[in-house]
């Protein structure tokens, strides 16, 4: 059965969100809630692209650093060169999705956990290769590796506002796409049984590298609109764990495989990471024990136990059976 | 270049790969009977390192004496997550284990970083900055200890899987669960058994590595990669692969290092680890 794009009465109020949260910079709102919100829809776009991978695809991918770092570095270069920087997170989205291909050939041979271990030697390659080779030169900021951004003075805090909100609401139209269209069925059909999906016919290799080259594209955009705010560029926390750790948090906490589980959990996360700031020192372990906890607890989110309510699905369900029609994870385990 | 040259690094490559079929052990252990990826082995082998500094500077115990502590506080912390967290997950999805996994790393970073600081610290003991030569072949003493270790966990991990009831029964479990349980091997404690033993010997990876390298709370993941590596070459679960396999990624290193300078070594390896997933993803001696 088919996901319906958007019910009539969600589309209302989507556009409506939309649009108030677009007018936002120019009601003169603390500068802190716009930086609040711009990493908002930085997370949300890639734990949204995560989730397609991990949650719908069955790829638990920990590449996505590489994929950030790569955007990221195309951005400098483009900047150093004289070139206009929004060509730089295109071109870098671009680059993300043409080494998605190159490392495909090997990780693809892989399944399931060897994939998931496969991924996760690949940004570590990145940052030994980033520290040894200077794309501009001997030109050098500060410690390692890392490049400033050249000549972004001209840009105001609403326009990387503006910037992170296109790509948050793309992303959720994106998977939203993917998952009613042939694609999404092929995928939805792959995660609940790979075996079955290939015998009725479905290439389970394309659509699986389909989504894999997808969510890279989107995810470099996603990285280089990041480094246009954070204005600098170096191999450790580019190719850094702390990606996959943020992405990860957020599909967990909302829900994997659950469409509006990311919107959630990013916000979750977005909070915490504010809200922990002050207490640097256990950040990491507050983040590990809710990690862990979440996993134990609801396994299926915080999105999942919202399903398994009762009153959700008297409110909802009713409206949304014949869409769901018990494909989610969540949905089926609440259908019990 | 001659071979007297060459001499010195692989030599000092296959002690290494002592050092890091040691470390990958416990990986490869875990793997082997329970099929999970523990991505927090890194972390709690770093941590037995620390526990040998912080008993090494408070106390002044000797780091390999250290053992005599850290290898049971490691089994009972290793027998805790499985019991009580990683059974629980099992029941769900293969991913829910390795997210926990993930999670328990960030948890074991964080503690290691508050107790000890992020600063890097080594165990430095007299003999730990030791080294001899055998004609023109230098070698450090540290390095040789690590091979000896190595050897014997190696050899006393096979004998206890082969001889002891607890050894079948975890043998057994791991080639087939429901076969176990209907011959009456409780599955649950034995998974958490072995996850216990596969800690005990990261204790004592820990101390090794820390003799041999500095350490801080963030090594771990790097040490990670390379267990990693070694068990993917080996073949994950095979304890003489793993051998085998950390001796690869030793000369890997050392090999890379004499060619490509100090830089680039990680590169060979890393390297070494994506062609060896990709042509055999079960490792040379997998099965």
């Amino acid at each position: 059965m088919k996901e319906e794009f958007f019910t009539p009465k969600a589309r209302w109020i989507a556009t409506g969100v939309i649009v108030i949260l677009a007018v936002l910079p120019l009601t003169g709102i603390p500068r802190a809630w716009l930086l609040y919100l711009f990493l908002f829809f930085v997370y949300l776009a890639l734990s949204n692209m995560w989730n397609l991978l991990a949650g719908y695809s069955g790829l638990l991918s920990l590449c996505q650093p590489a994929f950030i770092g790569l955007a990221g570095y195309t951005l400098v270069i483009f900047t150093w060169s004289g070139l206009p920087f929004y060509l730089g997170i295109i071109v870098g989205g671009i680059v993300s999705m043409a080494f998605a291909l190159l490392i495909s050939i090997p990780v693809f041979r892989l399944r399931g956990i060897y994939f998931a271990i496969g991924t996760l030697v690949v940004p570590e390659v990145l940052r030994v290769i980033f520290f040894l080779w200077r794309p501009i030169g001997g030109e050098l900021h500060g410690a390692g590796a890392g490049y400033r951004l050249k000549g972004l003075v001209g840009i105001s805090g609403a326009e990387t506002y503006w910037m992170a909100l296109f790509i948050g609401i793309i992303s959720i139209f994106l998977v939203r796409l993917i998952l009613a269209s042939k694609l999404g069925l092929g995928l939805a059909a792959i995660r609940d049984s790979d075996s079955t999906a290939a015998s009725i016919g479905i290439d389970v290799f394309k659509l699986k590298l389909y989504s894999f080259v997808i969510c890279s594209l989107m995810t470099g955009i996603a990285g280089g609109v990041f480094y246009v705010y954070q204005g600098y560029v170096e191999p450790t926390t580019a190719f850094g764990i702390r990606w996959t750790m943020i992405l990860m948090l957020s599909t967990v906490i909302g829900g994997m495989g659950i469409k509006e589980g990311p919107i959630l959990g990013t916000a979750v996360v977005v909070f915490l990471h504010f809200f922990l700031a002050e207490y640097t020192g256990i950040n990491l372990f507050i983040q590990g024990v809710l990690l862990v906890t979440i996993m134990i607890v609801a396994p299926h989110g915080i999105m999942g136990l919202i399903r398994g309510m009762r009153v959700y699905r008297l409110l909802v369900q009713r409206e949304q059976e014949a869409i769901e029609c018990g494909s989610h994870r969540a949905g089926r385990r609440s259908d019990l | 270049m001659g071979f007297a040259d060459l001499s010195t690094p692989v030599v000092m490559g296959i002690l290494l790969g002592g050092l890091y079929a040691l470390i990958a052990l416990g990986l490869s252990l875990v793997f082997g009977v329970m099929r999970l990826i523990n991505v927090a082995h890194g972390d709690l082998v770093v941590f037995g390192s620390y526990f040998a500094y912080a008993a090494l500077t408070l106390f002044g115990i000797d780091p390999i004496l250290s053992l005599i502590l850290g290898m049971p506080l490691l089994f009972a912390i290793g027998f805790t997550i499985q019991k009580f967290l990683m059974s629980r997950s099992f029941g769900v999805s293969m991913e829910a284990a390795l997210i926990i996994a993930f999670g328990l790393s960030l948890i074991l970073q964080n503690l290691n970083q508050m107790f000890w600081t992020p600063l890097s610290r080594g165990l430095t003991t007299s003999y730990s900055v030791e080294s001899f030569s055998i004609g023109e072949i230098f070698i450090q003493l540290p390095f040789l200890f690590d091979f000896a270790a190595a050897l014997v966990v190696m050899l006393s991990l096979s004998i206890f899987l082969k001889r002891t009831y607890l050894g079948k029964a975890i043998l057994a479990a791991s080639q087939n669960k429901r076969g176990a349980l209907l011959m009456g091997v409780n599955t649950g404690r034995i998974y958490a058994l072995t996850f216990g033993i596969a800690m005990a010997t990261a204790a004592m990876a820990g101390v090794f590595m820390g003799l041999t390298f500095p350490f801080s709370p963030t090594t771990g993941l790097s040490f990670l990669v390379i267990s990693f590596g070694v068990i993917v070459i080996g073949g994950l679960g095979s304890m003489i692969g793993t051998f085998v396999g950390g001796i690869v990624m030793g000369l890997a290193q050392t090999l890379g290092a004499q060619f490509f300078g100090d830089a680039a070594q990680m590169l060979i390896a890393y390297t070494i680890v994506l062609v060896a997933l990709s042509i055999r993803p079960q490792g040379i001696f997998g099965r």
